[in-house]
């Protein structure tokens, strides 16, 4: 131990001084108010850590230069996507934490009582980008009005080794989910096959409704509230599920988490896999050679057409929030152009906005590989499609309904039943009774 | 004994200040001993009566996340049993707390009558024992996702390299039985430490006369456990156990890093489906149902397994 001239403290002096201490911050807690000199307006947003880490930063500089502007500190802090929901669902129990939050797919509706209306900000920002996309505000839009205001949505395309497809001899990307079945097979047989998960984790989600659509499959009707599960077009989705399970995949889909996929395309071994752009700017980031190899196409189609459950994240102020002005204030900043345009540029290409006037960044004609990922737009629906989006929808999604009813068929339970089983499940996430998977 | 103001006034002395008079009512038996518990009391009851009461409250309401409900009965209780995953839960909560304890019993007891002898280095092999004890679950887990990954599980690297399996080898967290076993062998590599160093301990007590007695009498080693030393720790081996199966039915962060329930629910265990349901899905009412769900059968284990080792 160092030896110091400093005068120890007798126990006496050390008790009063640290009684002393613990009445002010007493004092301070029990005032719920910081003391004078350190009186600053703090705004906190929660945000999820993003796939494309640059975004964050980007977003952490442009929150810092709002804080400067307005005399005021905003904190981002971001946390995994998939514990988001259970922060969010502590933060709306106790009514205290964060003054604004990431919301993704049908959040607002599960907490419309709880949010602030954002009908005012969303006119401005929407009247000065030109307008919403209808897929982006139809999620924020509940029977209360506007509860959230849309952030970004991503793209969720084809995304293909180049060199694998051409080993193979396929000339070109699936542009049906038929065609990925017949290519799957192929490349399966040359040791790099494809992968969708079915799994408990987002894109599982994201590629089940849009198989389920471009078939012309439904899982609730257009009332939003019908199960719509149990029909001959789910019937040939699942079928397609446990064909390209059995031909074309590996058991491995069964145990992803969202990075799964990535990894699976970024170790060399996937040839194909459904997902955003972000394995290919991992893969640029970490100057991994395997970037040359990678590619996008569009979503494929079916039947019913092209149609992308592309993920939609907005963002929403919590009722009990003490600073919402500054919050609405903060959003506003958020889409400036230059700022909206720079952290597209951060997340290269990631990020797309939901607003029209934004759309047209050159980040996308620039650079062939991303060409096609705008028009991702004109086939998005929120899930619930044809219904409008709902708290039903919600539970669906956080209790892996759909890619249960997938895993189960293609172990072996017998298609109708799964049907069943799915049908059950939906039919009490839409009661609120049940929402398990 | 106290002096009383009259007899000090009495004998002509100075009555004490405010300060010792407090000194003096703080300094008798029943006030003095109830103060010293006070601050347990204090935390038992706000971090453990009072999340435990609104539990049971949640659960026999419909409460969801931020908007109380109404006052519904045993509905949830009902609504859950009627549930086919539950079902598929329940299931897997005693296939996993059967298979894992008894792992960790028959493990834990050999480990400690390994410990128990005189080795080179003892101190710092019995440290080492408790490492996977000492690091939190969370972090230690996801070493174990690593290992466990489907495309780069050093478990299937080895076993392959050894010419044990072939390739590619198990799918350890995508298929059903093999995502059971991995939670399983996570949770006995995590628990096996607290049973051995348990067990050891009730092992130190054992007077090694009644071995050499044993001995003398020709017992043989297996003999020896049987016969002296189980009977001897059965006192310390029944609380292990007790503690265990409450850890074990209670286990969350395994199941949550490693499966996240999956695949199809085959590994959810009452606090990994409570997450989903009550937190995930917002029905706190439904999620604290299924948490208590256990409770009343936990009691009842721990009942009798104390009246068993009073009795011991």
């Amino acid at each position: 131990m160092t030896k110091t001239d400093r005068p120890v403290p007798t126990r006496r002096q050390f008790l009063s001084t640290s009684a002393g201490a613990t009445a002010g911050i007493a004092s301070w807690l029990a005032l719920s108010k910081p003391p004078a000199f350190a009186q600053k307006r703090e705004l906190t947003f929660l945000s999820w850590n993003h796939f494309v880490p640059a975004s964050d930063d980007e977003l952490r500089k442009q929150a810092e230069a709002f804080g400067k502007a307005n005399n005021c500190t905003v904190r981002v802090d971001t946390m995994a996507h998939l514990q988001m929901p259970a922060k969010i669902a502590a933060e709306a129990q106790s009514q205290s934490g964060h003054d604004m939050y990431r919301t993704a797919s049908a959040d607002p509706f599960l907490y419309e009582n709880l949010l602030v209306s954002m009908d005012d900000v969303v006119e401005k920002v929407g009247k000065q980008g030109g307008g919403w996309y209808p897929f982006a505000a139809e999620s924020c839009q509940t029977k209360s009005g506007w509860k959230a205001i849309p952030w970004f949505w991503v793209s969720f395309p084809g995304t293909y080794n180049m060199a694998h497809y051409k080993k193979a001899g396929l000339e070109h990307p699936p542009k049906t989910w038929d065609e990925l079945l017949k290519q799957g097979k192929i490349l399966k047989k040359q040791g790099t096959p494809v992968g969708i998960a079915i799994s408990h984790c987002s894109d599982a989600h994201s590629t089940y409704w849009s198989v389920a659509w471009s078939y012309g499959a439904k899982v609730l009707e257009a009332d939003g509230k019908t199960p719509g599960i149990v029909s001959d077009k789910t019937a040939q989705v699942i079928e397609w599920y446990k064909e390209l399970y059995k031909d074309a995949m590996e058991p491995e889909v069964l145990s992803w988490d969202d990075a799964g996929n990535n990894r699976f395309l970024l170790s060399g071994k996937g040839a194909w896999i459904h997902n955003p752009v972000s394995p290919y700017n991992a893969a640029l980031a970490n100057k991994q050679p395997i970037a040359d190899d990678i590619n996008h196409h569009n979503s494929p189609g079916g039947p019913a057409g092209i149609h992308s459950a592309c993920p939609n994240l907005s963002m929403g102020i919590w009722k009990f929030s003490k600073n919402q002005e500054l919050a609405k204030e903060f959003i506003a900043y958020l889409f400036q152009k230059q700022n909206f345009d720079a952290w597209i540029v951060a997340s290269n290409a990631f990020n797309h906005p939901p607003l029209k006037n934004l759309a047209d960044h050159p980040i996308w004609a620039r650079n062939p590989k991303f060409a096609m990922l705008p028009k991702e737009a004109d086939y998005a629906h929120p899930r619930g499609w044809p219904g409008k989006p709902n708290e039903a929808v919600q539970r669906i999604d956080d209790n892996y309904i759909m890619a249960d009813m997938v895993a189960k068929a293609v172990n072996g339970m017998p298609t109708k039943r799964a049907m069943d089983w799915a049908q059950d499940q939906v039919t009490l996430a839409v009661k609120g009774q049940l929402k398990v998977g | 004994m106290a002096v009383g103001p009259r007899v000090l006034e009495a004998a002509g002395l100075p009555q004490p200040g405010r300060r010792s008079r407090l000194r003096e009512w703080w300094e008798q038996e029943h006030i003095f001993g109830y103060g010293l518990i006070v601050p347990a009391v204090v935390l038992l009851v706000s971090l453990v009566a009072f999340p435990f009461g609104m539990a049971i409250y949640f659960s026999l309401s419909d409460y969801w996340v931020g908007s109380p409900g109404a006052f519904v009965g045993l509905t949830n209780y009902r609504d859950i049993l009627g549930n086919e995953t539950f079902r598929q839960t329940l299931q897997n909560s005693f296939v996993f707390t059967g298979i894992a304890l008894s792992l960790k019993i028959v493990l834990g007891v050999w480990l400690a009558m390994l410990l128990a002898r005189n080795l080179k280095f003892k101190r710092i092999i019995r440290g080492v024992v408790l490492l996977p004890f000492v690091i939190p679950t969370a972090l230690s887990t996801l070493a174990w996702l690593w290992m466990f990954d489907s495309l780069y599980s050093v478990v299937n690297w080895t076993a392959i390299h050894l010419h044990l399996i072939n390739p590619p080898g198990p799918n350890w967290l995508g298929q059903s039985a093999y995502a059971m076993a991995a939670v399983i062998a996570v949770n006995v590599w995590r628990g096996l430490p607290f049973f051995a160093i348990t067990v050891l301990a009730g092992l130190m007590a054992v007077p090694k006369e009644f071995h050499e007695a044993a001995e003398v009498d020709g017992a043989s080693s297996w003999g020896r456990f049987w016969h002296v030393t189980l009977p001897l720790i059965k006192p310390v081996l029944g609380v292990v156990i007790l503690f265990s199966t409450i850890f074990t039915f209670g286990d969350f962060n395994i199941v949550q890093v490693l499966t996240r329930g999956g695949p199809i629910n085959t590994t959810h265990l009452f606090a990994t489906l409570a997450y989903q349901v009550g937190l995930q899905g917002g029905n706190l009412g439904q999620g604290a149902a299924i948490s208590l769900f256990i409770f009343p059968l936990l009691a009842m284990v721990v009942f009798f397994q104390l009246r068993y080792v009073r009795k011991e």
